[in-house]
């Protein structure tokens, strides 16, 4: 009896020293207010994203010259505001008589991180060096995709730069406000780049988190904390775990619908969610079966966007039937779309069309072949939630429909080479505060990459666009092209994209995420008081 | 009958478990006539719904009834785990026997694949042999019988060395026995119990491999009723919807529970200790 009462007692007691040796693994839970070891003293932040890029070079891709603007690092000659209307940045002056020659004033007194000047020549050199890259194959970026310059001069006393483009050039400053036309110190970016932001980068680790301090030398106010660590997370369900645990303060767009609602629910967080400029949609491979007028149309009917947005993917997308954003001012309560959802005109529209199940084996023909459509889609921002939907439901009317889920490089090269009937996308309609970028997706020269749509109608109102100085004429322009497409059934939009920011709000104030996700870490998030 | 009975008395964990794999197996078989709905019919207006009165294991972000996939998945784990094991076995068994009788050059040769195959972890390669061949249910069952088959064949290879100077075998020989007689009435036969508990005990961790491939996206692919793939795609509603998790993943622990535990009460009956 007495040594079982001792054996009880030692597995007692081991059982004890192993909780406790457990326990004393975990952390408090509780590293908000500066949890990070290296942030002892002063205000720090840590703060969590999804990594698009190992690189800040704007030279190297379009994601890096975007993190190059997002982490803080680096800033434009122009930057939007909150509502998507350009701002001057570090330029604060420009002239042009006939927007082909512009010429811009450099603010005076800005430095970059490493407290060098921004002249004239070194804002002419960086761009310059954009371009070179881009002519020798050295970076992916691709500016001439915007706009091209016959020549561009410094002059330094004056503190101007003059840039002459190949063409007129309306909206120069939404485009140089382009992520892809960063400020660089090319006296050091074969070591390390450093821009103008607020914030400068003092390590990094591939895939795993970056290191920021305060820029000293910041132009534009007060920075609020001396340190930032980001976090590089792919998984939107470990952010915002992390956010509960107290190991982040700050995590941009909480893609799952159930963690996002369960943080708005609870007073603790804050979310900020804004109707964002991101479509989200799937384009049509004009050049196979979905060529068919009938067949799209069906999807269009078939397609219940408001279910899909609403409870599919949890309201992280407003549903809606034009290509650009019904927040956007560009007339989307002018449109009409005549393929709102209705599941029995689609199965009509089939019928009519001769697009029937000829052998009954629940799938429908066209030209007598089994229609069985290849569905790409990537993981980001719910849509393959989406495509899934989408295939779903054509298979209850009879239209096969595989979804292949790939990672987004590979689905890019599919979409290049056509080899889809339809696959999913999620891009920003206005990158240079204007959608003529965007719509020229759908311009028979540019459409090759987005499913060879082509409409003679479209094409002559685009090259128009392309031209139009007048914003009255323009914002005509864009209402007809943009119904043009809902009437061809140019495309599947699902909706608009609502960007979110989530913060503890007891650490943090001003986690306020913008329309144009160019901009996560700026000066207006800091500690709370 | 009386046979039967005996035998049942004598080996009662075995029968209970035989029994309980069965039912496993039955569930899988008549999948349609228990399932409460279509499992691919969605109604994406009920989606995430809790567990009712209607959809008794609740429904997925899809608005299917998870009860309905559940059982359905287990006609896709089953067929895929049995069809694994049926493959390694008789691969790995056959290079294992072939090695070991005959030696030299062929031995050394499949023994030097196998040691390459196992100096890899299993599952990271399998992961990449999937991610090459494209993920879907039949390249993940191919890239787990890559890395699998070799324990097959090291245990087939060891038995056959051990009675291959046998007297018996070599009465076989002088005899004038062809050579694939004596694979087949000595060899096989003499590895097989042990082969067979091997088998049945894999049973459940290639259940768990192939659940794993899928969870990680290399093997089934959405709308395919599968555990692994629905842990997955619950993964994301873990704290708010658990009720997407937990009916796969009991459905996971379930039949690998029972199908570990048959293999070891098979282990039990085959022993020649027990006699």
């Amino acid at each position: 009896m007495r040594t079982q009462w001792c054996k009880k007692a030692a597995a007692a007691v081991m059982a004890a020293v192993m909780t406790l040796s457990l326990a004393a693994c975990g952390g408090s839970g509780n590293t908000s207010q500066g949890g990070d070891s290296s942030a002892a003293d002063g205000t720090h932040l840590n703060f969590s994203c999804y990594n698009y890029s190992n690189s800040m070079d704007p030279i190297t891709n379009v994601n890096s010259s975007w993190c190059f603007l997002r982490y803080g690092v680096g800033e434009c000659l122009f930057r939007f505001d909150e509502n998507v209307v350009v701002d001057y940045a570090l330029c604060d002056a420009y002239e042009t008589e006939d927007y082909i020659t512009w010429t811009l004033h450099i603010r005076e007194g800005v430095q970059f991180s490493n407290g060098n000047a921004v002249t004239a020549s070194v804002v002419k050199a960086s761009l310059e060096r954009l371009y070179d890259a881009e002519a020798n194959k050295t970076g992916n970026s691709t500016p001439s995709q915007y706009v091209t310059f016959s020549s561009m001069e410094a002059d330094d006393a004056a503190g101007t730069v003059t840039l002459v483009c190949d063409s007129r050039t309306v909206n120069l400053p939404g485009i140089l406000a382009y992520p892809w036309y960063g400020i660089v110190d090319t006296s050091v970016i074969d070591t390390e780049v450093i821009g103008t932001g607020p914030y400068y980068v003092t390590a990094l680790e591939e895939n795993s988190t970056i290191d920021l301090a305060r820029n000293e030398y910041y132009w534009d106010g007060e920075v609020p904390y001396d340190t930032i660590r980001i976090f590089l997370t792919e998984d939107s369900s470990t952010k915002a775990m992390a956010l509960k645990s107290g190991d982040v303060d700050l995590v941009e767009n909480i893609t799952t619908a159930s963690d996002l609602a369960e943080l708005e629910a609870d007073d603790t967080y804050y979310v900020s969610t804004t109707a964002g400029v991101r479509l989200g949609n799937s384009y049509f491979n004009f050049n196979g079966v979905l060529g068919n007028d009938a067949l799209r149309q069906a999807i269009l009917y078939a397609i219940d966007d408001a279910t899909m947005c609403d409870i599919t993917v949890g309201g992280m997308y407003t549903a809606g039937c034009s290509v650009l954003p019904s927040s956007l001012s560009y007339g989307y309560d002018q449109l009409t779309d005549p393929f709102a959802y209705d599941l029995d005109k689609a199965l009509e529209t089939l019928d009519a069309a001769g697009i029937v199940d000829t052998d009954g084996d629940g799938y429908r023909e066209l030209d007598g072949q089994r229609i069985n459509l290849s569905y790409i889609a990537y993981t980001s921002r719910n849509l393959d939630e989406f495509a899934q939907a989408v295939a779903i439901t054509l298979e209850s009317i009879g239209i096969g429909c595989t979804v292949t889920v790939q990672d987004y490089d590979t689905a890019l090269a599919n979409q290049s080479a056509g080899n889809f009937d339809l696959i999913t996308s999620n891009a920003t309609t206005v990158p240079t505060g204007d959608p003529t970028g965007f719509l020229g997706n759908f311009y028979s020269g540019n459409s090759g990459t987005y499913g060879y749509y082509a409409n003679d109608q479209y094409d002559a109102l685009y090259e128009q666009l392309l031209t139009a100085a007048d914003a009255g004429e323009q914002l005509e322009l864009i209402i007809q092209l943009q119904q043009i497409l809902i009437d061809d059934a140019a495309t599947l939009v699902h909706g608009y994209y609502n960007s979110t920011f989530a913060s503890r709000a007891s650490v943090v104030s001003g986690a306020d995420i913008a329309p144009i996700d160019y901009y996560w870490i700026t000066t207006k998030i800091h500690p709370a008081a | 009958m009386k046979k039967a009975a005996g035998f049942i008395k004598k080996n009662p964990s075995f029968c209970v478990f035989a029994v309980l794999a069965l039912a496993v197996i039955a569930v899988a078989v008549f999948a349609p006539a228990l399932a409460t709905h279509d499992p691919y019919e969605a109604v994406l207006t009920n989606a995430v719904q809790p567990p009712s009165a209607e959809h008794w294991f609740g429904t997925d972000r899809m608005g299917r009834d998870l009860f309905s996939r559940v059982l359905y998945g287990a006609r896709t784990s089953l067929t895929a785990s049995l069809s694994l094991v049926c493959i390694i076995m008789v691969a790995g068994t056959l290079l294992g026997i072939v090695a070991g009788y005959f030696g030299g050059v062929l031995d050394a040769v499949i023994m030097r694949i196998s040691d390459m195959m196992i100096s890899f972890p299993g599952m990271v390669l399998a992961i990449a042999v999937a991610g090459i061949l494209g993920a879907n249910m039949t390249n993940a069952v191919i890239a787990i019988a890559i890395v699998s088959w070799t324990k097959y064949a090291r245990l087939a290879r060891s038995l056959v060395l051990k009675i291959r100077s046998r007297d018996y075998i070599a009465a076989a020989r002088v005899t004038g026995s062809k050579t694939s007689h004596i694979l087949w009435k000595y060899m096989l036969p003499n590895a097989l119990p042990t082969i067979l508990i091997t088998g049945a005990t894999d049973i459940g961790t290639m259940m768990l491999e192939i659940a794993g491939l899928s969870f990680l996206g290399f093997g089934a692919q959405s709308p395919t009723a599968e555990w692994g793939l629905m842990l997955n795609e619950g993964r994301a509603y873990m704290t708010a919807s658990p009720w997407l998790m937990v009916f796969p993943g009991l459905a996971i622990f379930i039949t690998v529970v029972v199908f570990n535990l048959l293999g070891d009460s098979l282990r039990d009956v085959l022993d020649p200790r027990n006699e």
